[in-house]
C-alpha cells in the first residue's frame, strides 16, 4: 500500500493558500507525524489527504488511484479515521461505537451479523479496553475515548489509519498509551499518519514528518532529518534544543523549548556532516522482530562494516552488534529507526574522532 | 439491553402484545361501557364474516371506535418515530417533528384546506402537499453551497416555521367567523374524532411506508448522530442516508397533522422515554418508539372521548400529561445525550 499526496495545495474560498505543494508519501507500516504551530492547516492537510475537502490543486493516490475517484465504500474499507476526541459522538456505549466502525460492510438493511461482532470484540481485546465494552462513551474518560475511538477505526481492518491529534488532552500516562498503540499497530503493518502538537513525539515514534509552517511552506523527510532545532525555529518560531536522554535500553530523543525566536534571525548553517565510525547494539526480546530489523539494515548494507547475531535461547532475547563506517546523519537515521521498532533496544557508540589517524590505516 | 445494542427477547414480546392489549382495553371504554367479553366476541364474530347479536354495540365498536384506535395507534407511532429520527439526525434532543416547518406548513395546508371548502381527503391532501413544501423551502434555504452543516437547517427550519404560523393566522383573520373559524381553530387544537375507515384509507398508507423504511434502516440510522467527518470516514453514503431519513420523517409528520391536526408532545415525550429505557440505539428505540407511541396516544385519545361528555381535544390532553411527565423523566435520569 502506498499513499501519495502529489502537489497538494489548499485555500479556503478567498483566502491565501494555507497548504503549498505539499508532497509526501506513506507506505505499509510507516508512521508518519504531522507538525506544525496552531493555525498552520495541520487538520486541514488531514482532511484534504482523506478528500474530505477537496485539493484546490494536486492530489491524492492510493495505490496510484486518485482518491477522488475511489468510491466511498472501496476507500474507506481501506483507510480509517479516528477524530479529534472532543469532537467524536458519543451516545452510544463502548462496543456500539466501535461496531459502527463496521458500517462500510454492514448493508443498508441489515444488521451486524456475528462475524461483525467477534471482529468489534477482537479488536477491543487486542487493545486491552474490553471491560469497557459496557460502559456509555460520555461516562468514560478522555483517554479511554480515545483508545475506543482508534478501535472504531481499526474495527474496519484498514491499512491506513489517520489520527487527528490523538494525544492532545491527554495525561503522560494516557498519552504512552496511545502512542505505543499506534508503535504497535505500525509493526502489524499498518500505516500511520498522526497530527500532533510535540515535536517530541514525533522524534520518538514517527519513521517520517512533515513540517507545516503558518505561510503554507513543509519539510517532509525522514524524521531525524526534518524535526531539527533549524526546522523548529523557522516553523514555530521558536529556539529549542533537541536532545539526547539516555535511558537504560534506549537513546530518547527530546525537544526542549528555549525561548522564542527573533523573527529576523538568521537561520543557522546547517551542521557540517562527517564521516564517523560508529558500533551499534540491538537486543530484541521478540524473534519476529528480527525480520523487521533485517530488512531495515539491508538499506543501509552500504556502511554495515561487520555483524554479529547472537541468539540468547535461555533468557528468550535476540542481540545483535554491529560496526557501521558512513555519515553520521545517516548512522543516526538509521538508529532512529531501529529505535521506533516496539521492545527493542538500542544503543550507539561512536567512535573517537581521530580522521587522521583513520587516514593512515586506510 | 444487550451488548449489540438489539432488545432483549421479552421487550420484543411485551412491545409487540402491550398494542393490543391497549387496543382491547379502549374499545370497550367510552360513553357506552362495553365490557372485555363482549368486545372479544364482536371482534369473532366480524372476523368470522357474521354479525353480532347488539347491533348498537357493535356499530359503536367498528364503526366509531376501531378506526379511531386504528388511527391513534398510528399517528402515536408515526409522530414517535419521526420525533426520534430528527432527533438523530440534529444530533439535537430538542429536535421535534416541528423543527424543520413541516408542522406548520401541514397545517398551513389543512387549514387551507378547510378555507376552501374542501372534504376531510382534500384537506389532508393540501396538508401533506403543504408539509412537504415547508421541508423543501427549509432544505432550500438551509444549504448552501459548502456549508452543508445541520444548524443552518434547524435555523431555516424555525424561519420556515415561524412563516407558515403567520400564514395560518392570515387565514384565520380571512376565514368566515361563523362557521370556517371555529372548524379552523379546532382542528388545530387536534382531534382524532374525525376517524373513519375513509380518511384512514388516504393517510395510513404513507404513515405506514414511512414507519416501515425507517425500522428497516434502523442500524445504519445510528450513523446520523455522528458528526460530519466522522460520518464521512465511515463509508457510507451519508448524504442519502440523511436524505433518506428526513423524507420519511417528514411524509410521516405531514400525514398525521393533515389527518388529526397539531397533536403536540408525542414526538418529544415517547423517543425519550424509549432512549432512558433502552439507550441511543436505533435496534431498539425505533421498534420501542412504534409501539410506545401507539399505546400512549390510545391512551390519550381514549382519555379524551370518555373524560366528559364534551370531547377534549387530544393535543391538550397530551400537553397536560406530556410536560409533568416528561419534567419527572429529565430530573430522574438526570438528563441525556445523543
Amino acid at each position: 500500500m502506498i499513499l501519495r499526496i502529489e502537489n497538494g495545495s489548499f485555500a479556503y474560498k478567498g483566502g491565501p493558500e494555507i497548504l503549498k505543494d505539499i508532497n509526501i508519501e506513506v507506505t505499509s507500516g510507516e508512521i508518519i507525524a504531522v507538525l506544525g504551530p496552531n493555525g498552520a492547516g495541520k487538520t486541514t492537510m488531514l482532511r484534504c489527504m482523506m478528500d474530505m475537502l477537496k485539493w484546490k490543486s494536486g492530489r491524492s493516490l492510493l495505490d496510484g488511484e486518485d482518491i477522488h475517484s475511489i468510491p466511498a465504500r472501496k476507500l474507506w474499507s481501506r483507510m480509517a479515521y479516528v477524530p479529534q476526541a472532543k469532537s467524536a459522538a458519543s451516545s452510544f456505549t463502548a462496543f456500539q461505537t466501535v461496531l459502527l466502525g463496521r458500517s462500510s460492510r454492514i448493508g443498508v438493511f441489515a444488521q451486524p451479523s456475528a462475524e461483525d461482532m467477534e471482529a468489534a470484540e477482537r479488536v477491543m481485546r487486542s487493545l486491552g479496553i474490553m471491560d469497557l465494552a459496557d460502559k456509555q462513551c460520555h461516562a468514560i474518560s478522555g483517554g479511554e475515548l480515545q483508545m475506543v475511538l482508534i478501535a472504531r477505526a481499526m474495527a474496519a481492518e484498514p491499512e491506513i489509519l489517520i489520527l487527528d491529534e490523538p494525544e492532545s488532552n491527554l495525561d503522560f500516562k494516557n498519552q504512552l498509551i496511545v502512542l505505543d498503540t499506534i508503535s504497535e499497530l505500525a509493526a502489524n503493518g499498518v500505516a500511520c499518519v498522526f497530527n500532533t502538537h510535540y515535536p517530541a513525539h514525533a522524534l520518538q515514534r514517527a519513521d517520517k514528518s512533515l513540517i507545516l509552517s503558518k505561510g503554507g511552506d513543509s519539510i517532509f523527510g525522514s524524521t531525524v532529518n526534518v524535526v531539527t532545532e533549524d526546522n523548529i525555529r523557522k516553523a514555530f518560531g521558536v529556539n529549542a534544543v533537541i536532545g539526547e536522554i539516555e535511558t537504560p535500553e534506549n537513546i530518547m530523543r527530546n525537544v526542549i523549548p528555549l525561548s522564542i525566536a527573533d523573527t529576523d534571525s538568521q537561520t543557522q548553517g546547517k551542521k557540517e556532516d562527517e564521516k564517523c565510525i560508529a558500533s551499534v547494539t540491538i537486543i530484541s526480546d521478540n524473534n519476529d522482530k528480527a525480520e523487521m530489523i533485517n530488512a531495515l539494515l539491508h538499506e543501509y548494507n552500504h556502511m554495515l562494516i561487520g555483524r554479529m547475531g547472537l541468539p540468547y535461547r535461555r533468557a528468550g532475547l535476540y542481540i545483535i552488534n554491529m560496526t557501521l563506517d558512513g555519515m553520521r546523519s545517516e548512522i543516526s537515521e538509521l538508529t532512529h529507526r531501529l529505535g521506533l521498532i516496539p521492545s527493542i533496544s538500542v544503543k550507539t557508540t561512536y567512535a573517537k574522532d581521530n580522521s587522521d589517524d583513520r587516514k593512515g590505516t586506510v | 439491553m444487550r451488548r449489540d445494542g438489539r432488545l432483549q427477547v421479552y421487550w420484543i414480546i411485551i412491545l409487540i402484545v402491550l398494542p393490543f392489549i391497549a387496543a382491547l382495553i379502549a374499545l370497550g371504554l367510552g360513553r357506552m361501557q362495553i365490557s372485555p367479553g363482549d368486545v372479544f366476541d364482536v371482534l369473532r364474530t366480524r372476523i368470522s364474516g357474521g354479525h353480532y347479536a347488539n347491533m348498537p354495540v357493535e356499530k359503536t365498536i367498528m364503526q366509531l371506535r376501531l378506526p379511531r384506535i386504528v388511527l391513534a395507534a398510528l399517528v402515536g407511532a408515526g409522530l414517535s418515530v419521526s420525533g426520534c429520527a430528527f432527533q438523530s439526525l440534529f444530533a439535537n434532543p430538542l429536535a421535534t417533528p416541528d423543527t424543520l416547518g413541516v408542522a406548520s406548513g401541514a397545517s398551513f395546508g389543512a387549514a387551507l384546506g378547510i378555507l376552501l371548502g374542501f372534504d376531510l381527503v382534500g384537506v389532508q391532501f393540501v396538508g401533506m402537499l403543504m408539509g412537504g413544501a415547508a421541508v423543501t423551502l427549509t432544505w432550500l434555504a438551509g444549504s448552501g453551497k459548502d456549508k452543508g452543516g445541520l444548524s443552518y437547517i434547524v435555523l431555516s427550519g424555525i424561519m420556515i416555521g415561524s412563516l407558515f404560523s403567520a400564514l395560518v393566522s392570515l387565514i384565520k383573520y380571512v376565514a368566515d367567523e361563523e362557521s370556517q373559524l371555529p372548524a379552523i381553530t379546532y382542528w388545530l387544537m387536534g382531534g382524532l374524532d374525525k376517524a373513519s375507515f375513509r380518511t384512514l384509507s388516504f393517510g395510513s398508507p404513507v404513515i405506514i411506508a414511512g414507519v416501515l423504511v425507517l425500522f428497516l434502516i434502523r442500524w445504519r440510522m445510528n450513523l446520523l448522530p455522528l458528526s460530519d467527518d466522522e460520518a464521512k470516514a465511515s463509508g457510507v453514503n451519508i448524504r442519502a442516508l440523511r436524505t433518506v431519513t428526513v423524507i420519511c420523517a417528514t411524509v410521516i409528520t405531514a400525514s398525521c397533522v393533515s389527518m388529526c391536526g397539531q397533536v403536540g408532545w408525542v414526538g418529544l415525550l415517547i423517543p425519550h422515554m424509549c432512549r432512558m429505557l433502552f439507550g441511543n440505539n436505533h435496534l431498539s428505540i425505533i421498534p420501542a418508539s412504534v409501539s410506545l407511541g401507539a399505546v400512549f396516544m390510545i391512551a390519550v385519545d381514549t382519555m379524551a372521548r370518555s373524560i366528559s361528555a364534551a370531547e377534549i381535544p387530544v393535543s391538550i390532553l397530551t400537553a397536560i400529561i406530556g410536560a409533568p411527565f416528561f419534567i419527572m423523566l429529565m430530573r430522574r435520569s438526570g438528563g441525556w445525550r445523543i
